[in-house]
């Protein structure tokens, strides 16, 4: 034993000595069993045309010989589903059947070699193109590697694959890359059972003239083949010659280039403004390449030399078509995005740009100056004081509205300004561009909005009308007949042919006057749209007299739609505002005009109805006037609106001056007490009358009423409940909804923070509630809810008499909160009032609760500090209510009786402190929820501060919108593709619009790519329309078939010609070359003719005219095969093939050689 | 339960600690019962009445889906008209609704459609919506019963689940199905949706409280 192990060790062979190429060998098997490409059974033939179609897929490895790196790549056509299944099972059945069989059948490449299936793939690798395989490896050197230049290393890789492909049972070809990579230049080598396979190649730039024809070429490959002394057994020969057309005698491109001139001659409307170009400036189909192919003849059967051809490609049973596009063509619409794009790179300001052109001696500062004048004297002004800045403002906009700009410096010269903003401000009829001129024709006219389009759509109407609805309804942009998609398609347009970007930012200078000029002289802007917000949202559940948004004739900011849209919209509802608040002027007359507006009289006012109609007038004409831009009257009469620290007590006094006259006035019978206490009331109005120096009698009643509620009656006083005028709810644009929520979630989820949440947000309450309280004096809580949220307030049908004495109690309570409520605003005839009603019982209490009551009263009309008081009673009030059982609580009044909801009455909580610090003050007086001034400044200031380039970034949603409604537009319904493209475009646009800001310039940059392929589609298409259909056909009927090859032309590589030459998109394309020819050759007219009879008739078979109908073919490819035995005579038939391809200049044979390697 | 009685950093953890943050929003007509919804979900507590939401309110619970923070941040808004216009714009916003109406008021049923139409207007087409018929706890008063819902929530196409805040019945699910269909939204558009804030990149490491939400007292 021990012996034996000795015996062993003494033979230890030491692998390490293995060579590198060994190694290299070695490894290289590794791969192929990786692969498992060894010991393979062949694959089954491909299916016509599948080298084009399949799916091709590739593995890679890297392999060291030494320390120089190549490449592995295996390449084979992924054999589609049911082949691999077919193969499997006939696999199986030889199996069963018979095993014998399998070793006679061939191995793949042989097959691959010979088949003739598959020969001139019109895409695929130049492999398989030459060789007609389906699977293969390549060697080459690693990238920075070098190149394999010399005999000897790829001698060495060839045989080292060699050894390698014979160890494995490998059968898969090995091609080793030689000298640079552009080249193809490959030599290979397979190995079979029996027999070796070696691919052979040459490349050059000449090639000797004998072997220009197939007459040399097979005189060639029988050399090669060294068979001259058998017999030669036939040779098969494919070609395939290629004839390029590039003139396109009869179909010029018809797209003129845009006239860049007419615009500035003024000759021209608005339609070069709102319509953005499209198409290519130049042909997009450059080339068409026929080939002719003649896919299966015997060498014997025709020549081709030098002086005589067999091969007329009129003869030749397949054509197939490709056609060559122009890179990149020049496309219009493409071109303006691009342009319009680029200046989001720039950075200047409005300012440094337009800057430069300011004549010297005027200070570049002046405008802003102006705006900070107009901005101080508007911090003076408080929110709540509505007064207007005389004409300051104006003066100054003005003065700094002509731009210091000389006008033939100007960037758009005058003339041109003034048509574009015509354009823009259809509403504006003033002959000069000056902003100063621009009121005058206000009323005119109202734009017909409907978007410009004058060319006949190309595509179906339903399908323009379904893009434009879609488009409209996801993208966020504007809608197209507003003002902002005007100025977004304008600014385009200019910057492309009007100047760039200092005409981009004098017109935005412009625009921006423009605004400010509207906003100070209260000229709505034109043309901003309906938004969703101003829709009929008229809900069927909720009550007529419940609270709803007052529909405004100016829409609010959109959300759907972009920034910039939005902020325009704001500036309009500032404008608005402004006008209606100017208009409502002074005192009572804001309530006269929302009641004459809502056609809402009740007798209860019909006394000062008179009046109110005289003073409604006046206050239309005014408008009517200050629309008209002379403003100057109510200047100094809005000084009145001043609401400082006098005008509380005299609303307070208003409010209680109504109040005496309504009970006055009320139909309803009056209870004894009730005057004794209006006389006190009286008596107390009296005095502060006295206090007052000024004091109007129109002032002392319910003020802000804007329509009475349906049979309501107050809980406390029983008058009939009035619904008040109300502030409208501020406009948001979407930054401010943004900041603002950010706000209120920055105080977290916590109770404390949605405490906080609910104060910061309880404005409006307030403001509605102190509406309410002037609109119905001595109204109580339960009266607000009923109107407010009814169902928060619980009405009772019946009472069951077991609960009655605790609602009696209850009505105690409530009755309490409505006197408390009613000290509050230094009112305590409402609450005698309301006791007056009560049954007996608390008559009583209500009158000592009176008597208690009305010295606090007497407190709260001179100081204000007795709303501090309340807590107390609320606590009291709460109290009680806390003690009560909490599932029937009821502050119960009459007639309605019922009582607040629970959560209504829960201590402390919002809406009854909101209710007790709520004042008497109608909505125009109170102070303003929407701060028009202010935030017509923040919108003017965004405007203002933008630069060109942020502009651009503004305007781009619409730019992009304008652009997809052009594409579908000019969609061609037989281009399926094209409506693809469109939806690609429509559906990427979405995603980049509603990008949540900033916007991103890349985003927009793919959006436009997209156009632009969807443009250069759709031209290649108009192109090649315009190519094929016209006056080429002889058949009318066949105007289908040749619209399918237009569309197939679109969309494949390669279409085949049915009926080659003589099928009507055949016979087509053979007059475009004849004609082409003809003009190349200068042939004159006579001799058409009998070029055009050749044409018609070519059955007649007249080889010697129909070639000249093309020229020379430039590409001609030959396959050459044969299956002839090599090496000896007696050795094995096996297929032989030559491929070459001649092009000018670049010459190419590539031959693979079968020899047998049993039989040599 | 990791100690959490400072709040404030509880709220920065809840702020930071996400993968994908979902905006929902809670509507339906005044007192059907939506603040008592959400401070079930969120806080596991029920109160008979809660202050009647003056314009809009929030709550943050963070939800795990597919081994995914996921924050949803809750709006709860005011029912009555008048408070329309203000919680409308914040629509835009939101990816889920939740729709809700009251079993015992006939009128919360009624204003679902009207409801619906809100949503169609203002809020991006994308966004999902679930029914809610709540209070269905209150089977002695009930005035809608559950095939009504059933039949309009399949005609408006939307899910449908009836719910108790009070007796905790389907609360969980509904917030549950409501993310499952945004998730499911999400993966079909293979692009990141704009309108989804993904806080991967800036998620900060904090350790994570998942009970935090029960701290809140709810008063």
């Amino acid at each position: 034993m021990a012996a034996e192990e000795d015996g062993d060790v003494f033979e230890i062979t030491d692998f390490t000595t293995a060579s590198e190429w060994e190694r290299f060998i070695a490894r290289l098997e590794e791969v192929l069993h990786e692969w498992k490409l060894a010991n393979r059974d062949p694959l089954p033939n491909v299916p016509k045309g599948k080298f084009t179609e399949g799916p091709w897929e590739e593995k890679n490895e890297e392999i060291l010989f030494a320390d120089f790196k190549f490449l592995i790549n295996y390449t084979r056509l992924k054999p589609s589903a049911s082949a691999e299944a077919e193969s499997r099972s006939s696999r199986e059945r030889e199996d069963a059947d018979d095993e014998q069989q399998d070793e006679h059948k061939p191995p793949t490449i042989t097959n691959d070699i010979i088949s003739m299936d598959n020969d001139f793939p019109s895409r695929a690798h130049c492999l398989c193109r030459w060789y007609g395989l389906q699977e293969f490896l390549v060697i080459q050197p690693a990238p920075n590697f070098g190149v394999i230049d010399s005999e000897s290393r790829a001698k060495i890789l060839e045989s080292s694959a060699a050894i390698a492909l014979s160890d494995s049972g490998c059968h898969v070809p090995v091609f080793i890359q030689l000298q640079q990579k552009w080249r193809k230049l490959y030599t290979g080598v397979a190995i079979v059972p029996g027999a070796n396979i070696s691919f052979e190649m040459s490349h050059l730039k000449k090639l000797p003239s004998k072997y220009l024809h197939l007459d040399g070429l097979l005189n060639m490959f029988k050399g090669k083949l060294g068979c001259e002394y058998v017999s030669m057994p036939p040779v098969s020969v494919s070609v395939r010659f290629t004839y390029i057309l590039e003139d396109w005698i009869h179909c010029p491109w018809p797209q003129m280039p845009p006239d860049f001139f007419s615009f500035s001659e003024g000759e021209v409307g608005c339609s070069e403004l709102d319509v953005l170009p499209f198409g290519a400036c130049e042909d997009p189909v450059s080339e068409l390449h026929l080939s002719c192919t003649w896919p299966y003849l015997s060498a014997d059967m025709i020549v081709e030399t030098s002086g005589y051809t067999d091969l007329d490609p009129l003869q030749a049973p397949q054509w197939s078509v490709r056609i060559q596009m122009t890179e990149d063509p020049q496309c219009l619409l493409g071109q303006l995005l691009r342009a319009f794009m680029e200046l989001c790179t720039r950075t200047e300001t409005t300012d440094e740009i337009l800057g430069r052109l300011a004549t010297e001696g005027t200070d570049p500062s002046e405008k802003d100056g102006g705006e900070d004048i107009t901005n101080a004297l508007q911090r003076l002004t408080e929110p709540n004081l509505p007064y207007h800045i005389p004409s300051l403002g104006s003066v100054v906009s003005r003065a700094s509205s002509k731009l210091k700009i000389k006008p033939e410096e100007a960037p758009i010269p005058p003339n041109s300004l003034n048509k574009i903003l015509q354009h823009l401000f259809p509403d504006a009829t003033g002959l000069g561009g000056s902003q100063s001129q621009k009121g005058k024709g206000q009323n005119s006219k109202t734009r017909d909005s409907t978007p410009v389009e004058e060319s006949p759509p190309h595509g179906s109407p339903e399908r323009v009308e379904e893009v434009f609805n879609e488009a409209l309804k996801q993208l966020r942009s504007a809608p197209p007949d507003s003002l902002t998609y005007r100025l977004a398609v304008c600014m385009a347009i200019i910057n492309l042919n009007h100047g760039g970007l200092r005409a981009v930012a004098h017109l935005w200078q412009e625009f921006i006057l423009e605004m400010r000029y509207r906003w100070e002289n209260n000229i709505l802007i034109p043309d901003l749209g309906a938004s969703a917000s101003n829709k009929p949202s008229s809900s069927s559940s909720t009550t007529s007299s419940s609270p709803s948004a007052p529909s405004a004739s100016v829409p609010a900011p959109n959300l759907g739609s972009c920034l910039l849209h939005q902020k325009l919209q704001m500036l309009n509802c500032c404008i608005e505002r402004k006008v209606k608040r100017e208009s409502a002027g002074y005192g009572h007359e804001d309530t006269v005009l929302h009641e004459a507006s809502s056609g809402v009289f009740e007798s209860d006012t019909s006394t000062s109805q008179p009046d109110n109609d005289a003073v409604g007038g006046g206050t239309a004409a005014r408008k009517v006037a200050s629309v008209n831009g002379s403003t100057t009257d109510d200047e100094d009469d809005e000084f009145f609106e001043c609401d400082d620290g006098d005008s509380d007590e005299v609303s307070e006094a208003g409010g209680k001056g109504g109040q005496r006259r309504i009970s006055g006035d009320s139909t309803s019978p009056r209870r004894p007490g009730s005057g004794k206490k209006n006389l006190i009331s009286e008596k107390s109005i009296d005095s502060y009358m006295s206090d007052s120096s000024f004091k109007d009698a129109a002032l002392m009643k319910a003020e802000g009423r804007l329509a009475p509620m349906k049979n309501m009656r107050s809980l406390s006083t029983n008058e009939p409940l009035f619904i008040p005028v109300t502030q409208e709810p501020s406009p948001m644009t979407e930054d401010m909804l943004e900041e603002q929520a950010e706000v209120l979630a920055k105080l977290g989820s916590s109770a404390e923070g949605s405490q906080l949440r609910a104060r910061m947000q309880s404005a409006c309450l307030l403001s509605d509630m102190e509406s309410f309280k002037a609109a119905n004096p001595g109204c109580c809580l339960g009266d607000f809810v009923r109107w407010y949220s009814p169902r928060d307030f619980i009405e009772e049908e019946e009472e069951d008499g077991e609960e009655k004495e605790e609602e009696e109690r209850n009505e105690k309570n409530i009755s309490r909160q409505c006197s408390r409520t009613e000290e509050e605003d230094g009112r305590n005839s409402a609450s005698e009032e309301a006791s007056g009603e009560r049954p007996e019982d608390s008559e009583k209490d209500a009158n000592c609760e009176a008597k208690i009551d009305s010295p606090k009263a007497a407190d709260g009309k001179k100081s204000p500090a007795s709303e501090e008081i309340p807590p107390q009673a609320t606590a009291k009030a709460s109290s009680s209510e806390t003690s009560s059982d909490q599932d029937h609580v009821s502050s119960h009044c009459r007639p309605q009786r019922g009582h607040l909801s629970q959560r209504m009455q829960i201590p402390g909580n919002m809406w009854v402190e909101v209710w007790q610090s709520a004042r008497h003050i109608p909505a125009r007086r109170q102070k303003r929820l929407f701060d028009d001034t202010k935030e017509a400044e923040k919108v003017l200031h965004f405007l203002s501060g933008l630069r060109p380039s942020e502009l651009v970034l503004h305007l781009l949603p619409m730019v992009i919108h304008a652009s997809v409604l052009k594409l579908a537009e000019k969609e061609d319904p037989d281009v399926p593709v094209l409506k693809t493209l469109t939806d690609q475009v429509i559906s990427k646009a979405v995603k980049v619009t509603r990008w949540p800001h900033p916007p991103e310039v890349k985003r927009y940059e793919d959006v436009i790519r997209m156009i632009e392929l969807a443009e250069t589609v759709s031209s290649r298409s108009k192109s090649l329309k315009t190519k094929f259909t016209r006056d080429l056909l002889e058949k009318g009927k066949a105007e289908e078939e040749l619209h399918n090859f237009v569309s197939s032309l679109l969309q494949q590589p390669e279409v085949d010609v049915r009926g080659g030459a003589y099928g009507p998109a055949g016979s087509a394309i053979h007059k475009l070359f004849s004609a082409a020819q003809k003009a190349a050759l200068m042939i004159l007219e006579d001799e058409e003719s009998t070029g055009e009879d050749a044409a018609a008739q070519p059955e007649q078979m007249k080889p010697a005219s129909t070639v000249h109908d093309f020229p020379s073919p430039s590409a001609r490819e030959y396959i050459l095969r044969a299956l002839i035995p090599r090496p000896a005579p007696y050795s094995r038939v096996l297929p032989q093939r030559m491929y070459c391809v001649l092009v000018d200049g670049d010459y190419r044979l590539a031959g693979a050689f079968c020899s047998d390697t049993t039989f040599q | 339960m990791a100690s959490a009685n400072d709040s404030k950093w509880q709220k920065d953890a809840a702020d930071q600690n996400f993968d994908y943050m979902f905006k929902l929003l809670i509507i339906g007509n005044s007192s059907v019962g939506k603040t008592s919804f959400l401070f079930r979900y969120a806080d596991d507590s029920f109160t008979s009445a809660f202050v009647s939401t003056v314009g809009i309110d929030f709550k943050v619970k963070t939800v795990f889906r597919q081994d995914k923070r996921v924050k949803l941040q809750i709006w709860d808004t005011a029912g009555q008209e008048r408070y329309r216009t203000i919680t409308t714009a914040y629509y835009r916003g939101a990816m889920g609704f939740i729709l809700m109406y009251d079993v015992t008021n006939e009128e919360s049923f009624n204003a679902v459609q009207d409801w619906c139409t809100q949503i169609k207007t203002h809020a991006w087409s994308n966004a999902s919506v679930v029914l809610v018929g709540n209070k269905c706890d209150l089977e002695e008063s009930r005035v809608v019963n559950q095939s009504r819902g059933q039949d309009l929530a399949q005609d408006l196409g939307l899910e449908f689940f009836e719910t108790s805040a009070k007796e905790n019945i389907n609360v969980k699910a509904v917030f549950e199905r409501l993310v499952d269909i945004i998730c499911d939204k999400m993966s079909e558009s293979l692009d990141s949706d704009p309108t989804l804030v993904s806080n991967t990149a800036k998620a900060t490491r904090l350790t994570e409280n998942p009970n935090m939400q029960n701290n809140n007292c709810a008063c």
